[in-house]
């Protein structure tokens, strides 16, 4: 079997059939991150395609710098802050159909809906979102989310506590 | 269960699987839409700096030297250079010696002739006639 890096150089030297290689490879993992995000499948499969004609592009120039697999992780967190944006007001909106949560005695054993831990995942500021995101939905060591972020380990914990801390205010749990 | 444990849960259990081949068909497609819509772009806008450029140009030519008289705009010979004008005048000088010839052999009256030829100022054939006698 070829190595991400074999496949990507057959690529930069015009060979089309290494890149859908490396989308039999990779979509698993870029399909499965974005139907954490997003409930609606045609959804998830439209910004998995996003982020692989982004690939198409960026790759000719790509010069191993980093992992292909973080160059990946990039990208997609890319995408996913930018349908946050995208959807900020049909969140919004969305969120106003959604029933009142029934009466529970300890709201921390409530169950939230995906699309309202989502809706107050996107009201984070952008590094705490990201952070929050790579964390939850990839389980990624704060190492290698600094290294996909471009932040340090420390600044990824800090981030990480204090975008719980907003999201538990926004789900309106009290500690 | 710990709250970061229970988002994690709360975001998990619909891993639906993808037909690969399929995707690829979609994304290789969609690939190709893309790129005829930037090529198409990209001539539309060379198209329209094109008519542009076009129609600035013509502007500045129809516009250089036209002066306006009598309802009628008229174009200077300003924008014709001097050495165009001699290497006229040149390639013309042989034209003129024979319809020179031509005025003196038709005409019944030599001196008639010459007398025109004088009146215009035309030298040569004059001068070569002084010569030849």
């Amino acid at each position: 079997m070829k190595k991400d890096r074999e496949l990507i150089q057959e690529f930069q030297n015009g060979d089309e059939e290494a890149f859908n290689e490396l989308v039999r490879r990779y979509l698993d993992l870029v399909h499965g991150f974005f139907q954490k995000i997003t409930d609606d499948e045609m959804e998830a499969e439209d910004l998995a395609q996003n982020v692989f004609i982004k690939l198409f592009k960026s790759l000719k120039k790509f010069r191993f710098e980093s992992e292909f697999n973080t160059y990946l992780y990039r990208v997609n967190a890319n995408t996913a802050n930018t349908y946050f944006k995208r959807n900020k007001w049909r969140n919004i909106l969305h969120l106003d159909q959604t029933d009142e949560p029934s009466y529970v005695d300890n709201q921390q054993d409530r169950e939230w809906k995906k699309e309202e831990l989502w809706n107050a995942i996107s009201k984070l500021p952008k590094k705490q979102r990201l952070v929050v995101m790579m964390r939850i939905s990839e389980m990624l060591p704060f190492k290698d989310i600094g290294n996909i972020l471009h932040m340090s380990e420390g600044t990824a914990k800090v981030n990480f506590h204090h975008g719980i801390k907003r999201i538990k205010v926004l789900l309106g749990i009290v500690e | 269960m710990n709250f970061e444990s229970k988002i994690q849960q709360t975001i998990s259990g619909s891993d639906r699987t993808i037909d690969k081949e399929k995707f690829i068909n979609n994304l290789t497609e969609a690939r190709y839409k893309q790129k005829l819509k930037r090529s198409q772009a990209i001539s539309g806008i060379l198209a329209i700096c094109l008519i542009i450029i076009v129609g600035i140009a013509s502007y500045i030519e129809l516009d250089q030297g036209a002066i306006y008289s009598g309802g009628n705009f008229y174009f200077s010979d300003s924008n014709i250079s001097n050495s165009d004008f001699d290497e006229y005048n040149l390639n013309n000088d042989y034209f003129i010696d024979d319809l020179a010839i031509y005025i003196i052999e038709e005409e019944d009256d030599i001196w008639t002739a010459f007398s025109f030829l004088d009146e215009i100022e035309y030298d040569n054939f004059i001068n070569y006639m002084e010569e030849e006698s």
